[in-house]
């Protein structure tokens, strides 16, 4: 008795796995045989992280075009000026003789900023008095300001050192000594895990993995509103399988986007950063491991979602917009610190937050599992709950489903004694 | 004739209100969704600037002199203390796991080096993976210790007899004055919520155009749509695009008024002038996507353009990597995109108040967008009629 019983949930578990095989197969059809779904899923998947890196290649600016004034004309000020041409960050490409004309060169946008040294400046230098120079910054792009300021305070700085020995000499503080108090406390600061304050470098791993998330949702809930509008009842499943069809519907259904989405890991996580030398310090296996519930909470999420998505096009239509509040909500730019309670208690709700950050931290700053225990359960929880909530609007769905089935039947027995 | 040809937009007009109210994806799509990003980024970047970001030190000394320094970085606007950590891996770690954005090490004999003038040297490590907390917490903590080192310096100049009026002159000879144009605060809202709304809004304009006229050959209703037009496509055309170039250009100039008048935001021309730049952002990418439906004309491939082309519109705007930093191949793009105009209109005349010559250029620009439909309205009839194209 014992044996056949176990024979039979054999056989039954034989059969739940074929069914679950054949909704796996059958999934994997309808996502190549959809040529919307084949532009989101693959498409996309490809193009995006390629044209995004590719555009933000340079990663930081270079000879940004700046003006300046020089009212002083003196050694000292063509020094300052030569000085600031020679960095990086900026490149003098005018030099006017009033404030008004490099204003002009400004409104104009031919200079992003201007350089100011008044007339008195190499005359309060001699007599051991403070001398100003003014640096002014186009804000319209952050970076340009940040570009000026570095290039302007480095050297202004080196040059008040300068000034300031001369001047400790003068007083008779000499060698060693001056040196000292010229520089009592030196600091030493160091940039770790993006040395080159890059820009695509910072923005870049929070855009691929929004790539996934985004991609993901929009694709899962095209084949739904699509299997909605060709199924004649408008819903999402039939309910062909009862009784725990359920779960084969969804882990059949589920396994065909992981899989799909776990190959294109390697080549958005793990090709595209190595190509173009974003930051690449996780290790591969971590990477792996959080990779699992990210993408698992992430179909679940969009298969929950996507119950409620009547037509092909409507969810992207409604939600695109959404991709740029999930930049925000992960706290890459701004940071999580500093996001409003109810925000960050929004932003929880979405894999992509804790994926952003999860694989920042392991790929970036090269933290392992260990450490983030806070984005790995949460993303864990997330699978289980929005598993839960998929089941449930499946359910739903099916039995809608069964319900216009049967209310069809019974209108066509009806129908037969009229006729 | 002319007469005709209002009526009959005016009855396209009236068809296309009564579709909006029986679908909630129209109200959904503008209303909904613009309400919705008013709400989250005003509420969002409230701050202006992050402060009080968290930050841990290493203090092997634990001196009077490295407590006190560290009250003062404590005091600082961007950086807050919240842990004391033991050791450099600690600290470290703590990065790692993103609990704080930087941390300061203090080395032994700090005190007692300072004291004695042997020039010990403070260390600081901030985390550039989050750039913007990163680079502001570097400028935080370098001007803590430059002021640490300036006290000290004032201290021992007076030690040695200097009088107090060239102490100054003698600790900072050449001081730097930053004017930052515009934007003195250097506020994040500022310098983002001027195109982040006006991004969403030009995305919404062109995905719901491209809806309203893909939806009528999905649904295979383009026929009708014609005829109510008296078979004319640019009645057509207009009578059913008006209700959307009204609806989102009040939406547009509500985020003005939102940005200039209750956030207080700069504006150094007047409003008007960037009314007026909304309207022609709305009339130009209402146009874009006329364009984009009459080339595929498939609803789902014309959501997918749109989709690309509306998300690359930040991208290309030029507000956070400037164009002309970009690679060359890339640059060459960034003038299809009217929001690329619209933010040169914004920079010269709200952030910067030059005089409207500088500007006008643009806003013909923005306008030179609305030719855009005519080279497909054959097409898009045609599609219209006959309604031979797949509706999957």
């Amino acid at each position: 008795m014992a044996l056949q019983h176990k024979i039979f949930s054999l056989h039954q578990l034989n059969s739940n796995m074929k069914d679950t095989f054949a909704v796996f197969v059958n999934e994997f059809r309808s996502v190549f045989n959809d040529r919307g779904v084949v532009i989101i899923f693959i498409f996309a998947s490809l193009i995006y992280p390629l044209l995004y890196s590719a555009i933000y290649k340079n990663e930081i600016l270079v000879n940004v075009p700046i003006a300046a004034v020089d009212c002083s004309r003196s050694h000292r000020s063509a020094e300052l000026l030569r000085h600031i041409d020679a960095t990086q960050e900026v490149n003098i490409v005018s030099t006017f003789a009033t404030l008004d004309e490099a204003q002009e060169a400004y409104n104009a946008r031919k200079v992003h900023g201007v350089i100011y040294i008044p007339a008195d400046f190499d005359k309060k230098l001699n007599t051991g008095q403070q001398a100003t120079i003014s640096a002014y910054c186009d804000m319209s792009s952050f970076l340009y300001y940040r570009a000026m300021m570095l290039a302007s305070n480095y050297c202004v700085l080196d040059m008040s050192n300068q000034v300031q020995i001369e001047r400790l000499n003068a007083q008779g503080i000499t060698g060693e000594e001056a040196s000292i108090i010229s520089n009592p406390i030196p600091y030493d600061d160091t940039i770790l895990y993006n040395g080159g304050t890059g820009f695509a470098s910072f923005l870049m791993p929070a855009v691929l993995i929004l790539i996934i998330h985004q991609t993901l949702f929009f694709g899962i809930g095209m084949l739904a509103g699509t299997s909605r509008e060709e199924n004649r009842f408008h819903v999402l499943v039939n309910s062909k399988l009862n009784n725990g069809g359920t779960y084969r519907i969804i882990i059949g259904k589920g396994a065909c986007y992981f899989f799909i989405y776990l190959a294109w890991s390697f080549y958005i996580l793990g090709f595209i950063p190595h190509i173009f030398n974003l930051p690449h310090i996780g290790n591969p296996i971590d990477l792996l491991f959080f990779l699992i519930p990210f993408l698992l909470a992430t179909i679940f999420f969009s298969m929950t979602v996507s119950v409620f998505q009547p037509n092909r096009e409507t969810g992207m239509i409604l939600f695109l917009f959404f991709s740029l509040i999930l930049l925000f909500l992960s706290g890459i730019s701004w940071p999580r610190s500093n996001i409003p309670g109810i925000w960050q208690a929004f932003g929880w709700l979405f894999p992509a937050t804790n994926g952003i950050q999860g694989y920042v931290k392991i790929n970036t700053l090269g933290a392992d599992l260990h450490h983030i225990p806070f984005e790995y359960i949460s993303l864990w929880i997330q699978t289980g709950i929005y598993f839960l909530t998929t089941t449930w609007a499946y359910h739903w769905q099916m039995n809608k489903s069964r319900k216009k089935a049967e209310k069809k039947e019974m209108e066509q027995m009806e129908l037969v004694p009229n006729a | 004739m002319l007469n005709d040809l209002l009526k009959a937009i005016a009855k396209t007009f009236k068809r296309e209100l009564k579709r909006m109210i029986g679908r909630p994806i129209y109200f959904l799509g503008s209303i909904g969704v613009m309400a919705f990003c008013y709400i989250f980024f005003l509420t969002f970047f409230n701050e202006g600037q992050p402060t009080r970001m968290p930050i841990g030190v290493v203090d092997h000394d634990n001196s009077s002199v490295s407590r006190q320094f560290i009250r003062n970085l404590d005091a600082t606007q961007q950086a807050k203390v919240v842990m004391r950590l033991n050791s450099h891996t600690e600290a470290r770690e703590e990065m790692q796991k993103g609990n704080i954005y930087a941390f300061v090490e203090i080395g032994h004999n700090f005190e007692a080096d300072v004291l004695s003038y042997r020039r010990p040297t403070l260390t600081f490590y901030v985390n550039d993976g989050y750039l913007i907390a990163g680079s502001l917490l570097l400028k935080d903590i370098t001007y803590m210790s430059a002021l640490t080192s300036g006290a000290m310096q004032q201290q021992v100049l007076r030690a040695k007899g200097v009088d107090e009026n060239s102490i100054m002159a003698t600790i900072q000879p050449v001081v730097l004055d930053t004017h930052l144009i515009g934007n003195p605060w250097a506020n994040y809202g500022i310098y983002l919520l001027n195109v982040l709304l006006p991004g969403v809004l030009q995305l919404m304009v062109l995905l719901m155009t491209i809806f309203a006229i893909g939806v009528e050959l999905k649904e295979k209703t383009s026929r009708q749509w014609l005829r109510t037009a008296d078979n004319s496509m640019f009645a057509a055309l207009t009578g059913k695009l008006l209700p959307y170039t009204v609806l989102f250009t009040i939406l547009g100039m509500i985020a003005n008024i939102l940005l200039y008048s209750y956030m207080h935001y700069p504006l150094h021309s007047g409003i008007g002038w960037m009314f007026l730049a909304t309207f022609l952002l709305v009339l130009a990418y209402q146009a874009i996507g006329v364009l984009m439906i009459g080339l595929t004309p498939v609803l789902r491939d014309g959501v997918c353009l749109a989709a690309f082309y509306g998300l690359l519109a930040f991208t290309y705007a030029g507000f956070t990597f400037p164009i002309e930093q970009m690679p060359p191949a890339a640059q060459i793009f960034s003038e299809l995109f009217p929001i690329r105009h619209y933010f040169r209109i914004y920079v010269n005349e709200a952030l910067h108040g030059v005089s409207i010559e500088y500007s006008i250029i643009y806003f013909v620009i923005l306008l030179s967008f609305t030719i855009l439909p005519l080279f497909i309205f054959y097409r898009l009839k045609k599609a219209a009629i006959y309604q031979n194209y797949p509706i999957k």
